[in-house]
């Protein structure tokens, strides 16, 4: 059966994987948020830097979910994992901030505008891992199991054997951030609507 | 210190929005193009064009010569120095 | 197995309809020159819609202004394929659209009069989620059912058809209208000047001398369907989408890999898919940018694939511009154009073949071949590549 093998929740102030408090924002830092836990688990991928904040958002939580899970990836084929991301505000934030330096700073800005597509973050995981399988971006009003459970039982009878899943929120106002891994198990929490809704919300040490 | 290398360190952190970095985390000769380095790309090669043009008033129009110009912040640096005498 | 396509609907810059666009290609009649509706952007050229907004909201029944151009073409065009169905309580129903810049459009005249403090109009911004384009055709067409909206970049409009066409195999809708819509707007043109990929000049994809590509807009849409649907329907499909695939590249944020590997993967696994062989491919309607980069890395994949004995292809963004998120769509209603009235497009400004690859892609329009069998390529920035084949209905 399918099951939710790994999990990660990004939010405002506090990183969890599995249910575990992987970081803490500390608000006397300078660095940002996401800085922050790119640091703290030691990852070493300068493009880190130069990613708009839903690539940087959707780059960490799929590395600390492979980081708690050793193993996690190696057992597939590079064209074998499928991602399947959706959000509600598409690039919007990096949509502004290009626009603003061409309205107002009266040069359009190259590194922004290849960010202004949400489903760039796709790529740069694909990129960091070398990964050749399926992807897709979908905008919809709200997160939605219904649209990984229909998609993952599609990819998963054409050729795609793992799924990692995401919704990706990062605004100026809030971060919402929910990664999660679907393999084939005997047992483990199933890949259903109840328990999605369930993880996306998991605060601490969540009993699944 | 060479302030003509500092002034572009800030420059390109500003112009790459590489907002996570600081001056201290660039050296002088640290490769700007290589994944050990800073492991910028193409994108980024037209973004430092717009630099020379926005802060140093020079214009590059051939590619090829960034190449060159872009390996360093200490090439960078010579390059304007080379351009203004001239 | 395939699905059934029972309607098609398109608007570019070579016509309003499926007719006048048909005629434009038969002619070879390009769409591309200087923007009249769009003002104040850089751009010398682009392929645009032959009409202002008044025009589309008179001819639609649209009366809001808060509508955004890409709203209005991919209604523009959703209509034309879905016809004179009706509304129906056993079948279940879905619209899917793809688009990659939403309402900027309207976005860009708020803006605008927010940075000058010239009374900007705060309810222009409820048109600029990308969602509000699809559930405004959704609300016009009163399709309630499922509802998707798919931002890729600029295979968009291919996803939304594999997306689509796997639903009803799925058993999830019966029947399902997928497509793609995207506007000129000052965002992209500037966006992909900035990237110095813009040509001034009309572009020429596949010709050693190519420069980048030139913007276009526009909608397409097809209504699929499944066996059910057939039979409560009674429509006739016209042609059948039976091959998809989408992989991805791993290569770069924007540029296409030298090795063409997402692309190779895309068209081997939607010819896998279809169920035919190499040499069963009458057609090949390429992505064809004309950007050194995607015409490189495509011509690549097509060798890498079907070695020396590539199908005649072409590119028909020299005709409409890259219309980004609407391109699948617009290129699929053209594929299955190709098939019902055995047509193969040329591709146009074509005269040298890319030195390190040597291919030459079909330079006059040819009648004289049957055409069974069309392989659509879309390929994005995120490296999100996708293939589709189409096949004559039997």
């Amino acid at each position: 059966m399918k099951v939710i093998t790994a999990y990660c929740n990004l939010r405002a102030d506090r990183c969890l994987v599995n249910g575990e408090v992987v970081a803490e924002r500390d608000p006397a830092s300078e660095d940002s948020w996401f800085k922050q836990i790119y640091k703290k688990h030691a990852l070493a991928y300068p493009k880190f830097y130069k990613m708009d904040v839903l690539s940087q958002a959707g780059y960490l939580a799929s590395e600390l979910i492979k980081k708690a899970n050793p193993g996690l990836v190696d057992a597939y084929a590079d064209d074998e994992i499928a991602l399947i991301f959706a959000n509600a505000t598409s690039s919007a934030e990096t949509d502004r901030r290009f626009k603003q330096s061409y309205e107002e700073a009266g040069t359009p800005s190259p590194s922004l505008f290849v960010y202004t597509l949400p489903n760039i973050v796709l790529g740069e995981i694909a990129i960091a891992n070398k990964w050749y399988g399926e992807n897709m971006f979908a905008v919809l009003p709200k997160f939605a199991p219904g649209f990984y459970l229909d998609y993952g039982q599609i990819l998963s009878s054409s050729g795609s054997r793992a799924l990692l899943c995401g919704w990706l929120e990062v605004t100026a106002t809030g971060t919402d951030v929910f990664l999660f891994m679907v393999e084939e198990r005997e047992t483990g929490p199933a890949f259903s609507h109840d328990n999605l809704l369930q993880l996306s919300q998991a605060r601490e040490a969540a009993a699944i | 210190m060479d302030s003509l290398k500092e002034d572009l360190k800030k420059q390109i952190i500003e112009q790459l929005n590489l907002e996570d970095l600081t001056v201290a985390d660039i050296a002088d000769d640290a490769l700007l193009f290589n994944d050990q380095g800073l492991g910028l790309d193409s994108i980024d090669a037209l973004e430092l064009i717009v630099l020379l043009e926005k802060y140093h008033g020079i214009q590059l129009v051939n590619p090829e010569e960034g190449k060159e110009a872009f390996k360093s912040v200490d090439t960078m640096a010579a390059y304007i120095r080379k351009r203004k005498a001239a | 197995m395939g699905v059934s396509i029972t309607g098609i609907g398109v608007v570019s810059a070579i016509g309003m309809s499926v007719e006048e666009n048909l005629r434009s290609l038969r002619e070879s009649k390009s769409g591309i020159g200087p923007l009249h509706y769009l003002q104040g952007t850089k751009a010398s050229r682009a392929g645009e819609v032959k009409a202002s907004n008044d025009d589309l909201r008179r001819a639609l029944g649209v009366s809001t202004e808060y509508v955004s151009r890409t709203s209005l073409l991919g209604l523009q065009a959703a209509r034309e394929a879905w016809g004179d169905n009706k509304r129906s309580g056993v079948i279940r129903t879905g619209l899917i659209s793809a688009t990659s810049v939403g309402g900027m459009d309207r976005s860009e005249v708020f803006y605008k009069d927010y940075l000058s403090q010239n009374k900007p109009d705060y309810q222009l911004l409820t048109t600029h989620d990308s969602g509000s384009t699809t559930e405004r055709i959704a609300r016009e067409l009163g399709i309630t059912g499922y509802i998707n909206t798919l931002s890729t970049a600029c295979s968009s409009g291919a996803n939304a058809i594999m997306l689509g066409a796997r639903l009803i195999l799925q058993g999830t809708l019966d029947r399902v209208l997928v497509g793609g819509t995207d506007a000129l707007s000052g965002f992209t043109i500037d966006g992909f000047r900035s990237l110095m990929i813009y040509d001034e000049q009309w572009c020429r994809p596949f010709d050693e001398s190519r420069a980048g590509l030139n913007l276009g807009e526009g909608a397409g849409f097809l209504l699929l369907e499944g066996e059910k649907s057939l039979e409560l329907t009674g429509n006739v499909p016209v042609c059948q989408v039976s091959g998809w695939a989408n992989a991805a590249d791993a290569y770069h944020q924007t540029a296409s890999s030298p090795d063409g590997k997402g692309a190779t993967l895309a068209i081997e696994n939607a010819i896998r898919r279809a169920g035919i062989g190499l040499g069963d491919i009458s057609y090949v309607n390429a992505h064809g940018t004309g950007t050194k980069n995607n015409d490189h890395s495509e011509s690549v994949a097509l060798k890498n694939v079907f070695g020396d004995h590539i199908p005649p292809f072409s590119s028909t963004k020299a005709f409409t511009g890259h219309t980004l998120a609407a391109a699948g769509a617009i290129e699929a209603v053209f594929s299955v154009l190709a098939i019902q009235q055995n047509l193969i497009y040329p591709n146009l400004n074509y005269q040298t073949p890319i030195a390190e690859t040597g291919l030459a892609p079909v330079a006059q329009l040819n009648t004289a071949v049957p055409v069974n069998a069309v392989l659509s390529n879309s390929f994005g920035f995120g490296g999100n590549n996708s293939s589709l084949v189409f096949t004559r209905y039997e």
